[in-house]
């Protein structure tokens, strides 16, 4: 099938394909959105896939299911997985099919590159996932077993699956770079005239951010996963002490990068949540300028408290007390964004769609992850809970409440204005409420686990820690099959349901609502002009 | 913040202007990002 259609200024030349050749050649903003979005959700149920079984295996103490060197593969791909190829790309699929919509522009300022960018996802993910495939059939053994951090030398001495999961990083980093440059020049060059810096949408904001961070961050990774690769199989000694390298050198690169990349998976939810917190209080955003300043000052400070990753790794005392308080300064800006959050809903006339539920869901649960954030971030306490399951359940707490439920509340927000139809509410709240009881029920105990001295990254454990791992374990399962829901309600929206207006949501604010739901293949053929 | 379709359509000079920067500053990003890499590969402690 292929519909010819019109549009002035340069897209006239594109026509509109049907079938396969559609999605593989196309430069079109929206079908290159929801192909980020597609395989966001598929890579989300093959990394939850991954950890179920590592939950499995620790339902009870002792040896089950799998050897200790496929369970800490696991580990470490269910990690990359996650966030590389489920949350960054879900939050680069939002990029792609609203920022163009929120800013009056055609299209994304460099539209090839984006296609280019989104057709590296799926070769790296198959080397990411490949090694455990070969090794079914006696070839190499397994995947990267070194956790997602990569630390040598544990790194330099392991399997092939390393060098897969190297080459993998290059590719999604290679891909993340592509959209973040896209990113940036489109909202600075693409935006509709009279919509100035700060007019501009704050979802729009924070992948700003985001974009800055990752073109900042992200060579130094692919930097330090090529000294990696060198050192493996080139003679190089970066990280080998044995040749006057030092293995601390890694950690200090890798979260230079790893810190960052928190807030480039958190700024994109954090540029949402006003938006659905305004739709559904009926108010306007309460502190659009503070929160602008909150995300560049979030940005500014997260290249520069790297060491808190590892602090019992050993550094100097004054080392130590600058990347505590640094750490801990960053709760200020985090703190401004949460009052303005809550004071958007302050004496709101508010309702509670299935976005918002998870909106408020975000707002409590992420909230505890920034408050256990700052025990970790104390020197003195960390040395306690380093590499004890408190920091697994922080972190759970951070990037699944505060990044995936984000990603959920943004999916909801949108998805009729994306499908044309409105998404089933009954099944949108029992998974919202089935999410939110198994979440918890699931790391709540790990909070416990990590408190009691239970390490993570081992497959089996004392005895004392068998109640709490069984609870969490029951809670990892009914977690990841309320996701079949979320899935099954994406499905039978997609296929049809009640009718979308444009304006989906009777108070939602911005351009993107003066479009139709879905929005014509070209959008804004006319330019809108902000007031 | 009010948006309001006027009738005018993106015209091709405008369009063709506005990508032509955003080309420049992509390949200026992409020069930094490059160079943030080599440099971190060159560095000897």
């Amino acid at each position: 099938m292929s519909i010819a259609t019109t549009h002035p200024g340069g897209h006239a030349a594109e026509p509109y394909q049907g079938g396969l050749r559609r999605w593989l050649t196309t430069t079109n903003h929206k079908d290159i959105g929801t192909m980020y979005m597609m395989f966001s959700l598929i890579m989300f149920f093959v990394g939850g896939l991954m950890i179920l079984a590592v939950r499995a295996e620790l339902f009870q103490p002792g040896l089950q299911l799998m050897k200790p060197e496929f369970f800490n593969q696991l580990i470490g791909i269910h990690a990359l997985v996650m966030i590389f190829a489920a949350l960054m790309p879900a939050a680069t699929g939002f990029a792609n099919w609203m920022i163009p919509l929120m800013i009056g522009a055609p299209d994304m300022a460099l539209p090839r590159l984006n296609n280019w960018g989104f057709w590296l996802l799926p070769p790296a993910a198959i080397l990411l996932t490949l090694p455990f495939t070969l090794a079914l059939f006696g070839i190499g053994d397994g995947a990267l077993a070194t956790g997602w951090t990569f630390y040598a030398p544990l790194s330099v001495q392991g399997g092939m699956g390393v060098d897969f999961a190297i080459l993998a990083v290059h590719i999604l980093g290679i891909s993340s770079i592509m959209g973040s440059i896209n990113i940036i020049v489109t909202i600075f060059n693409m935006r509709a005239p009279g919509m100035t810096m700060m007019k501009l949408p704050l979802f729009a904001w924070g992948w700003l951010i985001t974009a800055f961070l990752l073109i900042a961050t992200l060579p130094v990774l692919a930097g330090a996963v090529t000294m990696l690769l060198t050192d493996r199989h080139f003679g190089t000694h970066f990280f080998d002490a044995a040749g006057g390298g030092d293995p601390i050198l890694f950690q200090h690169l890798f979260w230079f990068f790893g810190h960052p990349e928190v807030y480039i998976l958190l700024l994109p939810v954090w540029g949402l949540m006003p938006h659905v917190l305004a739709t559904f209080s009926r108010k306007p955003t309460y502190g659009y300028k503070a929160q602008v300043y909150s995300f560049i000052a979030i940005g500014l400070l997260s290249v520069v408290v790297w060491a808190h990753h590892f602090f019992t790794a050993g550094m100097p005392v004054p080392a130590l007390i600058y990347f505590m308080f640094s750490t801990m300064a960053i709760s200020l800006p985090l703190a401004v964004l949460f009052f303005c959050w809550i004071a958007t809903m302050w004496k709101g006339a508010m309702s509670f769609e299935t976005p918002m539920l998870f909106a408020i869901g975000f707002i409590v649960l992420f909230g505890i992850a920034g408050l256990t954030g700052l025990i970790l971030a104390d020197v003195a306490a960390d040395a306690q809970y380093h590499h004890s399951y408190f920091v697994v359940a922080h972190f759970h707490y951070a990037l699944f409440a505060g990044g995936i439920m984000g990603v959920m509340t943004g999916v909801y927000y949108w998805l009729p204005k994306w499908t044309g139809h409105m998404y089933c509410e009954k099944l949108g709240k029992l998974h919202f409420w089935l999410t939110v009881f198994s979440f918890n029920l699931t790391f709540i105990p790990q909070f416990f686990l990590g408190l009691a001295g239970m390490p993570r990254r081992i497959p089996d454990y004392a005895l004392q820690f068998a109640e709490f791992n069984a609870i969490s374990t029951v809670g990892a399962f009914i977690l990841g099959l309320s996701q079949l829901i979320f899935a099954w309600n994406i499905w039978i929206t997609v296929r049809g349901g009640k009718k979308a207006e444009g304006r989906v949501w009777e108070s939602a604010e911005g351009l993107e609502w003066e479009l139709s739901s879905p929005p014509p293949h070209h959008s804004w053929e006319t330019q809108p002009v902000i007031k | 913040m009010n948006a309001e379709p006027t009738p005018s359509a993106f015209s091709d000079d405008d369009l063709r202007r506005r990508r032509a920067a955003a080309r420049r500053l992509g390949w200026l990003l992409a020069a930094f990002v490059l160079g943030l890499y080599l440099i971190g590969l060159l560095i000897k402690r």
